[in-house]
């Protein structure tokens, strides 16, 4: 935020101040709203900031994850630009419950730092912070009353994919490319919540089917008020 | 500006605020996030610290939230990739309650800055430790800080346990409210480079955004995962008491002035013991410097906890079985409404029930200073009586006792002096109490102390800051309390300042008899609730700012005319108006140097040439004239009374103006129709 300069948006909804703002805002500059003050920088990726450094600039808005490794890990990974036989035998002070935590910045070590771990029941994170990727779905097929199907002639594939999107258990995927694409329901995730199949373009006319029938005016009525 | 030489350490002793140390903290800790609601007594903590982002010179970023709840919520939110923090008072604590338990659970090391101030209802905007105590069983660390200095340094502290890879939970600094947040002193400011040696940069354990290892903080746990991971938390919480004491090793190794859990003052084997937290310490030193090795006295000492979240018992029950204590009488400023003893009492007393059983010191709890009373030096001989009758094995109360609630006293030597009811219950208690003189022998007085009283907006406080800073610099210990209500402009206020003169120790309490008594408008002498000769000392000063009332008359007003107190008068109204100072205080502080003699004018001259606020000349010119024309009779006949002259302008200005200004656009559309 070094070359940030400062917009100062006051007054009224139509005054020249706000006009102006709205002209000057582009994709390229990231806007920090505070109050009445707004800050402009340039966004991360911009063309003329990606232009020379790429991988440097990604680098440094995402930083890695921090590594917590413990003694087998770091004698397995044997992790580059530490002291391995000085962490190790540090490590081997502490006791099984000793952890490396590496910080890597820009490719080098930034911080490697024996620590017991405090934790009594390992299995769980620290602050019980969940994995995303690491996480097992579960099998929620049980929660549904009625089943869902996409009925591949109807769906409109890759040039829709609204139900992909308000779909809250991500349970729908897109299916192959172009125009042969369609979408799929993956049964484990799918709850019957009926989302898909109210917010569907096509009003699920030939599209979503419920316990195999296109089009039951019954259940419109319920989900519908008609 | 005054360089010490404290062994290698070359530091520079700047007067500041409690409030400002705080600040001074979070930007050594190169605080990232900073988002606030601002509350009394706190707040000044906060606009320091948007003062300075707006100045560039701090890289943070402020948010101005719109509540202490959303605050809470924006560091929780900020500190799971950047180093966070706040501060809050009182109920504006309690309202950050509620999330901050995320915090600790999420295991999110934030820092918190904390004015301790009592909760309503009554509201009451004074400090006590109320907001302190509703916040313990958050899983929040508490450090307890008895000065600006501690507080500047737990702060910076504060993140180096919090962030320890053993720890990582957020912690809160606690200040008490206005005699600690307000009070002005030296402070040593850290070079900020030794901080960045001390301090890591932040690095999260699971950043929010890192896209190789995306990951969801607080997730809903079910029954088995929930209480396996609260035995973590606990875990990494009973670690901070180790890691407080190595913190605060090195802190003392880098800075030189080491930290511990608690600080024990007083004799190492010490029958007697007070027990407290926080800033009413101060006059608790005093007294135990004052009691210690004199004749019918045994051992007394003071033990100052430092951290009182998570509560180290087993390290301050070996401390009081190491000294031999034999009755401890804990100190608190805050309730544990329906418990046995409040909380710091009852930390104590389980803790030293559970490590020392049988041969645990007895232990008796006394309430005071509840929503900003002064905790003074006759209190803590007091307690140290009490303590006393403890050890010889007299009976005592097994609930708290009361300081300064007349029908319940501590001692009372019969049924006629206390509440009916109580003399019933504790009657027996009270009968066989001991009341011994060597307690009671006349404290001493090793400070000199200056009082002004003066109307809020004069100046008074600016210019009571800028004498602290002239007598630092001239190698002693000063502090200055300004009193603050909810008194507006124009009321009368005091402020005081104490001179602690090339003192080896650090004074912060007031004996409250004053060397000088400064009346900043000579209208004071008639306030039908002001005594201003109240506490003065005899052959003490009495400064009037005046023009129109020779010292004669001063003495006729205030019925002192064979007293033995000298009276000045200053016209500095008269030089302010003729400088074309909006301000007559820089008049009174060159009066006030005339007076008092003990920081050399000339000296603190090279002081205010630096610091004198603007406009300087003016100012400095001021400091002079004050100075010169400060006189303890009038010279010339009494001069006509000149009053500054109020404008049109002033007269004139209504409120909604004010936001007419401000919004151009929404007038001219009025005006439109």
């Amino acid at each position: 935020m070094n070359d940030a300069k400062r917009i100062t948006a006051k007054g009224s909804q139509d005054s020249p101040d706000r006009a102006q703002l709205l002209s000057a805002l582009s994709r390229h500059k990231e806007y920090l709203v505070s109050g009445q003050l707004v800050t402009m920088s340039d966004r991360e990726l911009s063309p003329e900031k990606t232009a020379g450094n790429k991988e440097k600039v990604g680098a440094k808005h995402h930083p890695a994850a921090p590594q917590t490794l413990t003694l087998e890990e770091v004698a397995r990974e044997s992790p580059e630009g530490i002291d391995l036989p000085k962490v190790l035998s540090e490590m081997a002070d502490v006791g099984p419950q000793a952890r490396l935590f590496l910080v890597r910045s820009e490719g080098k070590v930034a911080r490697a730092e024996v620590f017991e771990d405090p934790r009594v029941c390992t299995e769980i994170h620290r602050g019980a912070v969940v994995e995303n990727l690491k996480e097992k779905p579960v099998d929620v097929s049980g929660w549904r009353t009625h089943e869902f199907f996409i009925d591949t002639k109807g769906c409109l594939g890759e040039e829709c994919g609204r139900c992909a999107i308000v779909c809250p258990e991500n349970a729908i995927h897109l299916m192959g490319r172009g125009a042969g694409s369609f979408h799929e329901i993956d049964p484990l995730a799918c709850k019957g919540c009926f989302i898909c199949w109210v917010e569907c373009v096509r009003t699920a006319a030939d599209c979503i089917l419920v316990d195999g029938k296109t089009f039951d005016p019954a259940m419109r009525a319920k989900h519908f008020g008609e | 500006m005054n360089v010490l030489i404290r062994g290698r350490f070359a530091v520079v002793a700047t007067v500041l605020s409690g409030n400002s140390a705080a600040a001074w903290g979070f930007r050594l800790s190169r605080v990232q996030c900073y988002p606030y609601y601002p509350i009394t007594p706190s707040t000044s903590c906060s606009e320091q610290i948007s003062r300075w982002v707006n100045d560039g010179a701090m890289d943070t970023v402020t948010i101005n939230a719109e509540s202490e709840h959303s605050a809470a919520s924006q560091i929780i939110a900020a500190g799971k990739s950047v180093r966070a923090g706040t501060a809050t008072s009182s109920k504006g604590l309690l309202y950050m309650i509620e999330v901050l338990e995320n915090a600790a659970g999420a295991s999110i090391p934030c820092g918190l800055f904390i004015g301790n101030r009592a909760t309503g209802a009554p509201i009451n905007i004074w400090g006590d430790h109320s907001d302190a105590y509703a916040m313990r069983d958050s899983g929040v660390i508490q450090l307890f800080a008895a000065d600006a200095q501690e507080a500047l340094d737990n702060v910076i502290q504060g993140y180096r346990i919090a962030e320890d890879l053993s720890v990582r939970l957020p912690f809160a600094v606690n200040l008490r409210g206005f005699t600690g947040t307000h009070a002005y002193e030296g402070v040593e400011i850290p070079e900020p480079a030794d901080v960045d040696g001390y301090l890591f940069p932040f690095v999260p354990l699971y950043p929010l955004f890192a896209t190789e290892k995306p990951v969801t903080y607080g997730a809903m746990l079910s029954g088995n995962f929930y209480r396996r991971h609260k035995r973590n938390q606990m875990a990494a919480i009973s670690n901070v008491p180790e890691i407080v004491l190595k913190a605060g090793r090195e802190f003392g190794e880098r800075f030189g002035r080491p930290y511990g859990l608690f600080e024990w003052v007083g004799d190492e084997k010490a029958q007697l013991v007070i027990a407290l937290m926080g800033e009413s310490a101060s006059a608790g030193e005093a007294v135990t410097h004052h009691l210690q090795g004199k004749k019918g006295i045994p051992g007394v000492a003071l033990l100052k906890l430092r951290l009182f979240s998570p509560f180290p018992a087993r390290e301050i029950a070996r401390a009081l079985a190491k000294a031999g204590t034999k009755a401890l009488v804990v100190f608190e400023e805050g309730l544990h409404h329906g418990a046995v003893f409040p909380p710091l009492a009852q930390r104590i007393a389980t803790a030293i029930h559970l490590h020392l059983g049988a041969d645990a010191p007895k232990v008796a709890s006394v309430i005071g200073g509840l929503g900003g009373s002064e905790v003074r030096q006759q209190h803590f001989q007091l307690m140290f009586n009490l303590a006393d009758n403890l050890a010889e094995g007299r009976p005592y109360r097994t609930e708290p006792y009361w300081l300064d609630i007349e029908e319940d006293p501590i001692f009372a030597e019969s049924e006629k002096e206390v509440a009916p009811a109580l003399w019933k219950k504790w009657g027996e208690v009270w009968k066989r109490q001991a009341r011994k003189e060597q307690y009671f022998r006349p404290l001493p007085k090793d400070t000199e102390e200056i009082r002004i009283y003066s109307r809020a907006g004069q100046g008074a406080i600016t210019s009571a800051v800028g004498f602290t800073g002239a007598g630092i610099q001239c190698g002693h210990q000063l502090l200055t309390v300004p009193a603050f209500g909810s008194e507006r402009r124009g009321a009368i206020i005091t402020t005081d300042t104490l001179v602690n003169e090339r003192g080896k120790r650090k004074i912060r309490s007031f004996n409250r008899a004053w060397d000088v008594v400064i009346l900043y408008d000579d209208t004071i002498l008639s306030s039908p609730a002001h005594n201003v000769l109240e506490g003065l000392k005899e052959g003490g000063v009495l400064l009037v700012n005046t023009s129109r009332l020779r010292s004669a008359k001063i003495r006729e007003i205030l019925g002192a005319s064979e007293s033995r107190v000298r009276v000045f008068t200053v016209p500095a109204s008269e030089v302010a108006q003729g400088l074309g100072l909006s301000h007559l205080n820089m008049a009174m502080l060159g009066a006030l140097h005339r007076v008092y003699e003990k920081i050399p004018f000339e000296k603190a001259l090279t002081y205010y040439e630096k610091h004198v606020p603007r406009p300087r000349e003016a100012s400095l010119e001021a400091i002079q004239q004050g100075f010169q024309q400060t006189a303890d009779r009038q010279a010339a006949s009494a001069k006509k009374e000149r009053r500054f002259v109020v404008s049109n302008d002033f007269l004139d200005w209504r409120p909604q103006d004010h936001s007419l200004d401000l919004w151009p656009s929404a007038l001219e559309e009025i005006q439109l129709g």
